[in-house]
């Protein structure tokens, strides 16, 4: 990587002993060689190794380059993970994402194979052979117990509270990893923890040895795992370079390089696209959807995992009555708010449950726009003269779409027959602060944040017994079925139990079901091989630039 | 003149103290904590606890503020929440990432400020002089967050001229030529008020440094024109001095909307971005560096201005 050297500052002029007029050019000359003599750009790691060839740049909406160590790249959202996490690691299980028309099944990663006992809450896995990390140590049973205690063992000398914490639900069901010989091992469950497997996609494997070298504090300077990618330069708020790890035992990505970079700005991101900046980006505003297609960009999209809706409070009015809730449900137009606030990027949801997940069923679409039937509701609840409502929604957050043009259009909608709401912006950091203790900020009737029930026991924690669970409506058949599921090994069986609630919570509507994301990124011509699947997750390792 | 320095200097303390007592009432008074900020939405209520009380964040809070000034003052600014590096690397690097943005946009904004203010207040009543008022009052009124998004669309994306963000090429970046080329369109954005400040401040000076009697005897005593321009010049530099130190101290602190628009990885970001994940302890030393850097300014302009100006020094 050749840099110019940097060129020799002047000599900060001397002020003293000099005549007025030097005196004077040094004050202005002063503040251009501040700096130069400060220091020389401190760009040195930054720069392709390949002069462009096969190198993928992606902007991301991270507001900075995640965390490089395991899990806690989730510090930037599902987007760490998407990006960084399953780049640079693997878990035990990962998801295959190479076909769009499908919901992602879960498929052998570090573990090729494994296999419950009888009561489901042990678990054994038969590793994969031969997989070394980048750092060229072996990749064995060892290795996972190490990993998995660093997650979730506070007696372990390399536990990492951090990780724990950010690891959150992807590891509530491991109560303990044995390595029964070099090749297999065995997590037992704190109970029947039917969806281990899927929960471990998101359990990422790092190299013990650079772990134990550079400590908990340290790895994430210097990460190492085994995933598609190897580690190359971090710079902090810029750009994260990462190289094809050529001895991938899924097969070598087809760029040579990968580079990641923050623009939390939607409109700096959408410029950088189209200036050839990057190849690739995240979410781009749904007003700049027509012009990118038409400018030859390719404009990504796919059902996922995600859900947009409003929480009721259904413990005061008016959302105590569910007929209130059910004609807010009516009285939306989620076609229209599709098509003209967010240009095709989202899909309505009619139900709770999103299309792109295995619990979706069909019949269990409830809610078409029929503001005369909203109006009949609300008159047989009593509130001839319409009802008012507050609702607190954030301005911004992983997930969370264009909340205040969107909420708008659902304002005039719900106006039109005669719930007056009173919109409230939050700061996100600030939402979630009262959303994680089970409040609704500003003593709002309801919230808006973006869900998903990708891990399992999102369920629960959003209309069951969690405390994120903000409705404050509960339904002992609903949670019963929760915990019926997370008994369940069968997965049909389990997609069965949730179609049930599914059915149920539509028809209570403790939420405002509005839409579902379409994931939308935009990609620049030359970028090849992309399969837009349903999920947060992407495969980048079949992608070329041409 | 060492005795002022010193005053001076040791008179900064009192302020960083209030500075960083204010910076950590304010960031706790607001809703929000950094626990759940870093582990999102789907951590358990048990998770936070745990890394709560790690963190010390469940202690008293005198107690977590002495606590942090104790440890600042042996050197230690802490760890960053958010980025579990040690806050010292995070905040040096922005700084001087800063440095260089404030750096070419006090350049650039001292010059333009001088060219216009000098058109306005010499050309009084032409075509020129309006043209200059109209664009010092136009840079000093429009936001800085619209002009770096028009420059990006017009400059970045329409012609390709420059890049649309960041501090060095993600291909082949990292050289001189490189870095200079990123700075144009955020040095611009940032320049554009202190520049039509410094225009007006320098036209009323011009205009009321030619109204003294001086200049007229230097005129009934026949000195050129250009020799007269020259003494008038000469005696409107301490308050030149005053007010570009003083926008330049602005610029330090003030790129924060110039960096967010630009993603230019500098102080303002950085506090920027701590500020929405509450990482206490980043936000702490970057306010403060800010401020110390400010203070600095402000001393060094004082020393420029003693030596210009003997009556000060009396």
């Amino acid at each position: 990587m050749a840099h110019t050297a940097p060129p020799t500052p002047p000599p900060f002029p001397a002020a003293t002993g000099t005549t007025r007029r030097n005196v004077l050019l040094a004050s202005l000359a002063g503040f251009s060689t501040l700096a130069a003599a400060c220091s020389a750009p401190g760009a040195a790691s930054e720069g392709g190794g390949s002069e462009g060839a096969g190198t993928l740049v992606i902007g991301m909406t991270a507001s900075d380059i995640p965390l490089l160590d395991t899990g806690m790249a989730q510090n930037e959202g599902y987007e760490g993970l998407r990006f960084v996490a399953n780049q640079l690691y693997d878990g035990l299980t990962r998801f295959d994402l190479t076909d769009g028309s499908v919901i992602p099944p879960v498929v052998p990663g570090l573990a090729e194979s494994w296999e419950p006992n009888e009561t489901g809450d042990s678990w054994t896995f038969t590793l994969r052979q031969g997989v070394s990390f980048h750092d060229g140590t072996p990749w064995n049973a060892d290795a996972a117990v190490f990993n998995l205690r660093r997650y979730t063992d506070p007696s372990f000398e390399f536990f990492y509270q951090e990780l724990n914490g950010q690891a959150g639900l992807s590891i509530a069901g491991i109560a303990a990893a044995t390595a029964v010989d070099e090749h297999t091992l065995r997590i037992d469950c704190a109970g029947p923890w039917a969806y281990l497997p899927s929960d471990l996609t998101t359990v990422y494997m790092g190299s013990p040895t650079a772990i134990q070298e550079a400590g908990n504090d340290g790895f994430g300077q210097e990460p190492v795992g085994t995933g598609p990618f190897t580690f190359v330069s971090v710079e902090r708020g810029q750009s994260l370079q990462l190289a094809a790890n050529a001895d991938y035992w899924g097969g070598a990505p087809v760029v040579d390089t990968l580079i990641l970079r923050p623009i939390p700005d939607t409109t700096t991101r959408v410029a950088a696209l189209r200036s050839g900046e990057v190849n690739w980006i995240e979410v781009p505003p749904p007003d700049d959807v027509p012009s990118l297609e038409q400018a030859g960009f390719q404009v990504e999209t796919n059902s996922y995992d995600h859900v947009w809706p409003w929480c009721f409070d259904t413990t005061q009015a008016p959302w105590n009555d569910v007929r209130v809730r059910q004609a807010a449900n009516y009285a939306i137009n989620r076609q229209s708010l599709c098509d003209n606030v967010l240009q095709g990027t989202a899909e309505p949801a009619l139900q709770v449950c999103p299309k792109a997940n295995a619990a979706y069923r069909a019949e269990n679409d409830l809610y078409g726009y029929d503001p005369d039937r909203a109006r009949q509701l609300l008159a047989d609840a009593g509130y001839v003269g319409g009802v008012t409502a507050t609702l607190s929604y954030p301005t911004s957050g992983s997930g969370n779409m264009i909340p205040g043009p969107m909420n708008e259009a659902l304002q005039r909608d719900l106006a039109a027959v005669g719930i007056d709401v009173e919109l409230q912006p939050i700061e996100w950091a600030s939402m979630l602060t009262d959303y994680f203790v089970g409040n609704i900020p500003g003593g709002a009737s309801a919230i808006n944040i973006s869900l998903s029930f990708q891990q399992e026991g999102f369920w629960n924690n959003w209309l069951g017994t969690g405390v994120t669970n903000v409705t404050g409506w509960h339904d002992p058949q609903v949670e019963a079925l929760f915990q019926q599921a997370k008994e369940t090994l069968d997965e049909a069986g389990r997609s069965d139990l949730y179609a049930q609630a599914s059915a149920i919570i539509t028809e209570q509507a403790p939420w405002l079901f509005v839409v579902n994301d379409r994931n939308p990124r935009v990609l620049a011509a030359n970028v090849q091989g992309f399969v837009e699947p349903q999920s947060w997750f992407v495969d980048v390792t079949d992608v070329s630039v041409e | 003149m060492t005795k002022f320095l010193v005053r001076r200097l040791l008179l900064s303390v009192p302020i960083l103290l209030g500075v960083s007592l204010v910076v950590f009432i304010t960031i706790k008074i607001i809703p929000g904590d950094p626990v759940a900020s870093m582990l999102g939405p789907t951590s358990t209520p048990e998770a936070r606890e745990a890394l709560t009380a790690r963190l010390g964040l469940d202690q008293p809070l005198p107690v977590q503020y002495l606590s942090w000034l104790a440890a600042m003052f042996q050197g230690d600014l802490g760890q960053s929440i958010a980025q579990q590096r040690p806050v010292l690397g995070l905040v040096a690097d922005a700084f001087v990432n800063t440095l260089w943005l404030t750096a070419f946009s006090a350049v650039l904004a001292v010059v333009l400020g001088l060219v216009l203010g000098a058109v306005a207040a010499l050309r009084r009543g032409r075509v020129a002089a309006t043209v200059s008022n109209a664009l010092a009052l136009f840079s000093i009124s429009t936001p800085q967050y619209t002009i770096g998004l028009l420059l990006i669309i017009v400059l970045a994306n329409g012609t390709g001229w420059f890049p649309v963000s960041g501090m060095y090429s993600a291909i082949g970046g990292g050289t001189w030529g490189d870095l200079l080329w990123h700075l144009v369109l955020p040095g611009i954005t940032a320049a554009l008020v202190p520049a039509g400040i410094i225009a007006r401040m320098f036209r009323s000076t011009v205009l009321d440094v030619m109204s003294m009697d001086f200049i007229d005897s230097y005129r009934a005593r026949g000195l050129s024109e250009r020799r007269i321009l020259w003494h008038a010049f000469h005696n409107t530099t301490p308050t030149l001095l005053t007010v570009a130190g003083l926008q330049v101290g602005y610029l330090l602190g003030g790129v924060v909307f110039v960096e967010t628009v630009f993603s230019w990885p500098g102080l303002g970001q950085l506090v920027f971005d701590s500020i929405s994940k509450r990482d206490l302890a980043v936000i702490q030393s970057g306010v403060m560096v800010a401020a110390f850097a400010f203070v600095l300014i402000n001393v060094v302009v004082d020393l420029l201005h003693s030596l210009i100006d003997p009556r000060v020094r009396a």
